[in-house]
């Protein structure tokens, strides 16, 4: 029964992987076209990738930080509470 | 896997050119690949490395130390991301601007300085998962 549900939760991420990479996507785009152009401009780093995570989108890298300090204390707890058995 | 003299002093002569290079990708993160989550993992598998030596990684890098790293670097976090705020900016706005005497060193400020907090945090927070998880298995 386990099992079941395993292979079915597999074939619903592969399907809904498949309809999202399926097909032709397109090769310009307004926001591809706008951070190409004035990344550089608007924040001063070169490398594009730095203009949009600490530049554009900076409150989803601080979002990434807060996961990050998540996941430490989960696994800190996790692990260490186990030792004061 | 035993550890043994071998072991050790290689681990321990190698670590510091790890930490140099996860030192460059997180300078050089406005301008070549690279940033401070990138970075902060090579910087953590530097100090992994130094766990193939007895008690080298433990005494260098105490798991308090680490902790008390990772707090301070997400506080310096928060703390640049409100001085944005406090100046009327906006949240996590850019605040250093572009100073003229620096713009030899770097063009972005602000991003260097974002890539250095972040890289602090990020490695040693994953060292110290690391490092828990191997004091788990070696008691």
């Amino acid at each position: 029964m386990r099992r079941l549900v395993e292979i079915i939760a597999v074939l619903l991420v592969g399907g809904f992987l498949f309809l999202a990479l399926h097909g032709e996507h397109p090769g310009e785009s307004e926001t591809k076209t706008l951070i190409v152009e004035n990344g550089q401009d608007d924040t001063g780093a070169r490398n594009l990738v730095t203009a949009v995570y600490l530049g554009y989108r900076a409150f989803d890298t601080f979002g990434e930080t807060i996961v990050l300090l998540m996941a430490v204390s989960g696994v800190i707890y996790l692990t260490a509470g186990r030792e004061q058995e | 896997m035993r550890k043994t003299d071998v072991l050790d002093v290689a681990a321990r002569k190698l670590a510091p050119y790890m930490f140099l290079f996860g030192l460059y990708l997180v300078s050089y993160g406005d301008i070549s690949p690279g940033g401070g989550f990138q970075g902060g993992v090579v910087i953590a598998s530097g100090v992994i490395l130094l766990a193939m030596s007895p008690r080298t990684a433990t005494d260098t890098f105490p798991p308090a130390r680490l902790s008390a790293a990772e707090a301070a670097g997400f506080g310096l976090i928060l703390a640049v991301a409100f001085a944005g705020l406090v100046m009327g900016a906006g949240f996590l706005a850019d605040v250093v601007g572009t100073p003229g005497f620096l713009s030899s060193v770097t063009r972005a400020p602000f991003a260097l300085l974002m890539n250095i907090l972040i890289g602090v945090k990020v490695g040693a927070g994953v060292s110290l998962i690391c490092l828990t998880l191997f004091a788990e298995s070696h008691p």
